[in-house]
C-alpha cells in the first residue's frame, strides 16, 4: 500500500508514465487526495498485526476449547446416566454442566457478533447475569421442586 | 450434420484413401456450424466505478450469443470487455485456474470465473458480484491486501532454528512426510474459501480466515519445519484460529476441491496437545 501511494505522489509531481495506469493501481491514482488519506487509514486498521501478538505463553485459548468438547461429551453421557440414576446428584451436576455450555455457547455468539469495547463488557456482564440467574433458578428448582430429572420423565407421565 | 459433412466434402480434393464416414464427421465438427438460432443469455454484472464521483454500486445487464461465445464465464466476461464495454473492470490471468486471479461470486457461489461453465438455462440471467464482504477497489476487483497481510503474518516459508547449514544440503523428506502435504500445497490463494465463510465476515480483521490456516496448517507438518510448536503458540487466542465455527463453506466453495475446513480442524486438535508433545520431545 505504502508503494502504491509513493508511486501515485510520484505521478502527482508531474512524471505519468503508462504503466501506472494499471488496473491495480487505478484506485489510489484516480482518488482525489483527501480520499486516498482515508483509503490508507482504513487499509492500516484492518491490517491484523494483533493476531500475532498472542504469542505470551498463555495457553487460554485452547484450554477454553478443549474445556468445551470435554464438557459437551460430558453432557452426552450425563443424559443416560440421569435416566437411569434421577437423583439429587445427577440434578445439580446436569444443573451446573447445561448452565456452563449455555454460558460458554452464547459467549461464542457473543464474542461473534458484539464488536466495540464497551458493547463487549456490557454484552459479557448481561451474559453473567443471565447464567447466574438460570444456575440459581435452576438450583431452586432442584432445592424446593422435584429436580430436573423428574421434571424430564414427567414429560413423558399420563 | 450430414448436409454439411457433404459440402465440405465437396470441397476438399483427398478423400479416395480414408474412410469417407470418419471424414465426414471429421469435417462435420471443423466445418462452420449452420446459421443456428442465437442463445441469447444475460449476464447481470456488477458495477462501481470509484472514478466518478457520487457513483452508487449497480447491476449492469448484458446479453451474450452463447453460440459467439467460449463456455466459461471467464469466456463472456473477456468478451464483454472486448466487444461491448471496455470499461468493465476485473482480474483474470492464467485462464486455467491456476493463478487464482479471477476469484468472483458467481449466480451465489464464490469460484474463478475461469473454471466455471456458463449455465446454459437461457432463462436464468448469470449473476456476477466480487468476493462478498471484501472491500471493492472497482467493478469485480475487490481489495486483497488485508488478506495477503494475513499470509504473510503466519510465516509461510520453511524455518530451521540452526540456520548455519543453510543452502549447503537439501533437506530431504520420507514419501510419508511429503504425502502429508498433498491437498494442501495446492492452494492458489485465490480467496474463494475466505470470503464465503461467515466468520470471516463479521471478524475479518482479526480471525485469519480458512485459506491462510490452511497454509499455517501445511507449515505446521511439513516434516523439515522446526517451528512447529511457535507457530501453533502464536494462534493462542479467541480469535485467530477459534472463529471458525466449521461452517464448511470453504470446502463447499474451494474450486481447487481442497479441504480447508479440515485443516482447521487438524489445527485445533494440535493446538490442544502441543504442550505435551513439547514435553515429550525433551
Amino acid at each position: 500500500m505504502a508503494a502504491i501511494v509513493r508511486l501515485s505522489s510520484v505521478c502527482r509531481s508531474g512524471v505519468k508514465p503508462l504503466f501506472y495506469q494499471s488496473t491495480l493501481l487505478a484506485r489510489p491514482l484516480a482518488l482525489p487526495h483527501k480520499y486516498q488519506e482515508q483509503l490508507c487509514l482504513q487499509t492500516a486498521r484492518i491490517h491484523p498485526s494483533q493476531a500475532l501478538h498472542a504469542a505470551s505463553g498463555s495457553t487460554a485459548a485452547s484450554r477454553h476449547w478443549t474445556a468445551e468438547r470435554v464438557l459437551s461429551i460430558m453432557l452426552l453421557a450425563m443424559g443416560p446416566v440421569a435416566y437411569f440414576n434421577p437423583g439429587p446428584v445427577m440434578d445439580y451436576s446436569l444443573a451446573a454442566a447445561l448452565t456452563l455450555h449455555g454460558h460458554w455457547g452464547i459467549g461464542q455468539v457473543v464474542t461473534d457478533y458484539v464488536h466495540g469495547e464497551t458493547k463487549i463488557k456490557i454484552a459479557n456482564a448481561g451474559l453473567f447475569l443471565l447464567s447466574a440467574i438460570t444456575f440459581s433458578g435452576l438450583c431452586y428448582f432442584n432445592y424446593n421442586d422435584v429436580g430436573i430429572c423428574k421434571a424430564v420423565a414427567l414429560l413423558w407421565s399420563k | 450434420m450430414s448436409a454439411a459433412g457433404l459440402t465440405s466434402l465437396s470441397r476438399c480434393g483427398v478423400l479416395m484413401l480414408r474412410s469417407p464416414a470418419a471424414l465426414a464427421v471429421r469435417y462435420a465438427q471443423t466445418a462452420a456450424a449452420p446459421a443456428a438460432q442465437p442463445r441469447i443469455k444475460k449476464f447481470q454484472v456488477y458495477r462501481w466505478d470509484p472514478d466518478t464521483p457520487g457513483d452508487k454500486p449497480r447491476m449492469q445487464t448484458y446479453e451474450i450469443d452463447l453460440n459467439t461465445c467460449g463456455p466459461m464465464v471467464l469466456d463472456a466476461l473477456i468478451k464483454i470487455k472486448n466487444e461491448m464495454d471496455s470499461t468493465l473492470t476485473f482480474r483474470r490471468s492464467c485462464r486455467e485456474g491456476i493463478c487464482g486471479s479471477c476469484a468472483m461470486n458467481i449466480n451465489g457461489g464464490n469460484t474463478l470465473a475461469c473454471l466455471n461453465k456458463i449455465d446454459t438455462n437461457l432463462n436464468k440471467p448469470t449473476k456476477i458480484y466480487p468476493l462478498p464482504h471484501m472491500y471493492v477497489v472497482k467493478d469485480l476487483v475487490p481489495d486483497m491486501s488485508n488478506f495477503y497481510a494475513q499470509y504473510k503474518s503466519i510465516e509461510p516459508y520453511l524455518k530451521k532454528k540452526d540456520e548455519s547449514k543453510e543452502g549447503k544440503e537439501q533437506y530431504l523428506q520420507s514419501v510419508d512426510d511429503r504425502q502429508k502435504l498433498d491437498g494442501l500445497y495446492e492452494c492458489i490463494l485465490c480467496a474463494c474459501c475466505s470470503t464465503s465463510c461467515p466468520s470471516y465476515w463479521w471478524n475479518g480483521d482479526k480471525y485469519l480466515g480458512p485459506a491462510v490456516l490452511m497454509q499455517a496448517y501445511r507449515w505446521m507438518i511439513d516434516s523439515r519445519d522446526e517451528f512447529t510448536e511457535e507457530r501453533l503458540s502464536k494462534l493462542q487466542d479467541p480469535f485467530s484460529v477459534y472463529r471458525c465455527h466449521t461452517i464448511m463453506n470453504c470446502t463447499r466453495t474451494c474450486p481447487k476441491g481442497l479441504n480447508p475446513g479440515k485443516a482447521i480442524a487438524e489445527i485445533k486438535k494440535m493446538m490442544a496437545t502441543y504442550k505435551e508433545k513439547k514435553a515429550a520431545a525433551v
